[in-house]
């Protein structure tokens, strides 16, 4: 069937909202390009939000994989210049266990490891152990030896909705809950898609000359959709967070990657992973933790620091990372972490139609510049790329000491916070009525006005959305205050007192899926604190006799 | 130092159980080291309002029959049960507390505006005799600008669904400024602290007459009564029509009230509280308790006849867990726990959660075991005790006050 409209709204329409998708859509929006990004959840839903959140420096892949390692150091020094907001520079260490010498991996291995590191160009220096505990006292004191590298931290929400704010500030339309039900084809060319609006059920289609398949794991199936096969495979891993910051190095194992070596800090908290388990695809919209991952990850985890053992674990959480398997590679590549972009007209005679897969959260800068340079060339369009120097929205400045300094006389610690949170474009956050200054989140410090602004400039849709950007409910309280707060304010703004109420519901369910493996300990007093808040006090029964 | 009796625990079952103690004449000691479950009260006691097969109960002592003989209800005896129940209005009556309720379970209105049902309703709480029953049909729903813990939205979408319309006004009040400043301390008893001034009471309820318009019920935020109930009625008469407060987030105004009455009635009685410190073992002879270590007196033991512990479930400390089992942290007792972690919880929130019904395994007269040894003088009172899903059967304060008087009972039997 041959649409009924030919024209094309947009020049290129990218599927997925996560960083690869958010990444490619600003390049494409910088080099002038109209754009149409479709998602059908949030923005940072997939794997983009349900990782370490580390800024490699490349290290860990030095000894094996040296163009891995070789793009982690550029991309680690480029995300330090143009996202300074979502970035902190901790720095990393991997330490030796006296286990790791029995297993060929001591220090003679060290040697070989910074050898790997300095040929990829990543400065790796020896520590004696007792100046490693002095830089990281909560190491396991039994090292026996370390090496320090340029690791840091990264926020995978701010990074994405940073991404984001910056293509549409350049044009570019974005629709979440937005769900691909068609992938629009007149005989071998890709003209555009069709979408269904989540939230009124309406189907609409849209055009452009090419289409671009980032959608992570569920690319696998767009492409089956649009009738090419890509051989992906999904590989949970699974992570957990401790309610406080219990280390600000990022501690990894000098040895062969395995489960549960690196523990990187970020924000109020600290995560420990990951694992890697090949699951169906049936299973990846609703992946949840075993209590045996959880044992696994706090038994490794408490080998790089011993107080993880003792430290109370906020969630458990577990992404799906988009490994593309090496055999079916038509690219002849045999790194099946590595970056693949397809263009399926070269590879399946498909016109208009690009997949950009595999990589990791470090290298979606560079797999969007070579998204977009597919796309430049599909167009003919010759400007080149400019995201690795251009700083993202909030990344303007990159001193929150001089930014707060220039926003208010005397800064709150909220106020520190959310520039924290939003870099320079906390500017725009608007406080000047005293009761827009009260915290809605007393565990992450965030004000009513945050939560405002982040409402109206951010897409927010519904609590679990606004959570992405501005961490209500992420602190150790897990939503028992704050999120009925963020309900009370949403709803103000929306008029629809139901879908609060169903909003809140959903909210308090999907905190209960990422506590309930852990729930122990405190977490475990702090879920009947929550049940009977949310039952005895305020009546959200699954019982409704009305 | 020895005591009578020595209760471990500061909530309702440990002060029920000390008051009625030390009426009857008894040396008693709390020790009790910070949270209770009143905190978070609803201006109310539940004594059952849902059997565990989900079946709704009207009446409380008569659907008691129908418990498992695990529950605390039954252990004791129904008979006694029924008894310590029909004996709680006066109880709290003398300790200042008046309460309002039958044989039949009343409806009250939680913080979302639908309704629960409960046993005895606080003098200052709304309660009504049928679910359809309501106060007038046009509601003037108001809240104090900045209050982020209660949500007039909520209360008037149930209400409108039982045909009441509903306006919804925030009121700016100047005096809450000092809160607003440290924006954590805009929390209800903060307020209701600031609202026990007469003059700023009074000009908050003029600000309500002016803009009312032809509203015939008012409903706020629990945010009055802080010492009393007396503001419910003020409040009434000056505004010419009838008030309904609804219960905010936590901490509790009417919980926080009555824990302090309580304790105001046990030492009236001549009891002794050692508050903000808290028991870290006991030394056990001969199936006894000897005397308890606390953690500010150190290796100097207190001493009495009798124990009670009241400590509470997970949420007072009473009951603690790794991430390999239940346990009871303060005497190491025997639990009725599951020893598998994924039984602890349903994949729901909203679902009940097995582990509200763990706690210390008791015999039928509350005494708890160590090692299966029973302890003789010591007794179990109230959330610590497993049993009862307090929580989905609605059970939490009455399991707490009768299991109380029953321990009581006991020791003065002794």
């Amino acid at each position: 069937m041959i649409p009924a409209q030919t024209t094309n709204d947009f020049d290129v329409i990218i599927i997925g909202g996560g960083i690869t998708g958010t990444g490619t859509a600003r390049d494409c929006a910088l080099r002038g390009l109209r754009v149409l990004l479709v998602e059908r959840d949030d923005i940072a839903t997939g794997a983009t939000g349900r990782n370490h959140g580390l800024l490699h420096s490349g290290a860990r892949y030095a000894v094996k994989d040296s163009e891995s390692a070789e793009e982690c150091i550029r991309e680690n020094t480029i995300l330090r210049k143009i996202a300074a907001h979502c970035v902190e520079d901790t720095q990393g260490l991997f330490i030796t266990l006296p286990e790791d010498e029995e297993i060929g991996y001591g220090l003679d291995y060290q040697k070989q490891f910074i050898d790997a590191c300095t040929r990829a160009g990543i400065k790796a220096t020896a520590m004696d152990p007792r100046e490693a505990i002095a830089m990281e006292p909560s190491v396991n004191p039994a090292l026996i030896g370390a090496v320090q590298v340029p690791d840091g931290s990264v926020d995978p929400f701010r990074l994405c909705s940073a991404n984001l704010v910056d293509a549409k500030l350049h044009g570019a339309k974005v629709l979440t809950y937005h769900e691909l039900v068609e992938i629009i084809r007149e005989g071998d060319t890709v003209r555009g898609v069709r979408v269904r609006n989540k939230t009124t059920g309406q189907t609409s289609a849209y055009f452009a000359p090419v289409t671009v398949n980032a959608a992570g794991i569920w690319g696998h199936q767009v492409a089956e959709m649009a009738g090419v096969h890509v051989g992906m495979y999904p590989a949970k891993g699974a992570l957990l967070i401790f309610a406080h910051r219990v280390n600000n190095v990022v501690i990894n194992r000098c040895r062969k990657s395995a489960d549960g070596d690196i523990l990187v800090p970020g924000d109020t908290v600290s995560v420990i992973g990951t694992t890697s388990t090949k699951i169906p695809f049936e299973e990846c919209d609703d992946v949840r933790v075993t209590p045996e991952e959880v044992d696994l990850m706090l038994r490794e985890g408490s080998r790089l620091a011993p107080s993880l053992m003792t430290t109370r674990v906020l969630r458990a959480y577990a992404g799906v990372r988009p490994l593309v398997s090496a055999d079916n590679d038509p690219t002849g590549r045999n790194i099946s972490r590595g970056i693949v972009c397809l263009d399926h007209e070269k590879r399946d005679g498909l016109r208009g139609f690009i997949t950009i897969t595999g990589g990791k959260l470090m290298t979606y800068r560079l797999m969007a510049e070579m998204a977009t340079d597919a796309v430049c060339e599909k167009l003919g369009v010759t400007v080149g790329c400019s995201t690795a120097t251009t700083p993202l929205p909030g990344s303007e400045s990159s001193d929150i000491k001089e930014i707060s300094k220039k926003l208010w006389k005397m800064p709150t610690i909220a106020q520190k916070a959310s520039v924290g949170r939003v870099g320079t474009r906390a500017s725009q956050i608007k406080a000047d009525d005293r009761f827009e200054r009260s915290l809605v989140c007393e565990c992450e410090q965030v004000s009513v006005a945050e939560v405002r602004s982040a409402m109206d400039n951010l897409d927010v849709h519904n609590l679990v959305d606004l959570r992405r950007r501005t961490r209500v409910g992420m602190g150790t309280c897990q939503g028992q205050l704050c999120a009925c707060r963020a309900a009370g304010l949403l709803g103000k703004n929306r008029l629809c007192v139901k879908k609060e109420r169903e909003d809140l519901a959903s909210f308090m369910e999907e905190r209960w899926k990422g506590l309930r493996p852990v729930a122990w300990g405190d977490a475990l007093r702090g879920a009947e604190l929550s049940a009977w808040e949310y039952s005895e006090v305020l009546g959200f029964d699954k019982e409704d006799e009305q | 130092m020895k005591f009578d009796t020595i209760i471990i625990g500061g909530g309702l079952s440990a002060l029920t159980c000390g008051i009625k103690l030390a009426k009857a004449g008894r040396d008693c000691l709390i020790i009790a080291s910070g949270e209770s479950a009143l905190s978070f009260n609803s201006g109310s006691f539940g004594l059952l309002s849902r059997l565990p097969d989900g079946t709704a109960v009207e009446e409380p002592l008569k659907a008691i029959e129908q418990l498992p003989s695990s529950h605390p209800y039954v252990k004791i005896g129904i008979d006694n049960t029924r008894r310590y129940a029909a004996s709680a209005k006066e109880f709290f009556a003398d300790c200042g507390i008046s309460l309002r309720g039958t044989e039949r379970n009343l409806w009250r209105y939680t913080s979302s505006g639908k309704m629960k049902r409960c046993w005895l309703a606080m003098e200052d709480t709304t309660a009504f005799v049928s679910r359809e029953d309501k106060v007038g049909d046009k509601a003037l729903i108001v809240t104090v600008k900045g209050f982020q813990d209660f949500f007039p939205g909520f209360v008037a979408e149930s209400l409108e669904k039982k045909g009441i319309s509903c306006r919804c006004e925030s009121i700016e009040l100047d005096e809450l400024d000092m809160l607003r400043s440290n924006a954590s301390e805009m929390r209800a008893t903060n307020i209701a602290l600031t609202m026990e001034k007469d003059k700023i009471r009074k000009s908050f309820v003029k600000e309500i007459s002016r803009i009312r318009q032809d509203e015939d019920m008012l409903i706020l935020p629990q945010i009055f009564g802080y010492e009393d109930t007396r503001a419910l009625e003020d409040i009434r008469k000056a505004v010419g029509m009838p008030v309904t407060f609804i219960s905010t987030l936590m901490p509790s105004v009417p919980g926080i009230r009555t824990q302090k009455m309580l304790k105001k009635a046990f030492e009236a009685a001549g009891g002794t509280l050692m508050m903000g410190d808290c028991v870290t073992g006991a030394v056990i002879e001969g199936g006894k308790i000897k005397s308890v270590l606390t953690s500010n007196l150190g290796s100097y033991g207190l001493e009495a006849d009798n124990f009670v512990l009241a400590t509470g479930s997970f949420f007072g400390k009473g009951l603690a867990s790794d991430f390999t089992k239940i346990y009871e942290p303060v005497l190491g007792l025997d639990v009725d726990a599951s020893e598998k972690r994924d039984e602890w919880y349903s994949s729901s929130f909203f679902d009940r959660q097995a582990f509200i019904g763990f706690g210390v395994k008791t015999d039928n007269d509350l005494h708890p075991s160590r090692d299966g040894e029973a302890i003789s003088n010591l007794y179990a009172a109230g959330s610590v005790l497993s049993g009862a899903e307090s929580l989905y059967e609605g059970s939490g304060a009455g399991v707490a006050i009768i299991t109380a008087m029953y321990a009581a009972d006991k020791i003065l039997e002794g």
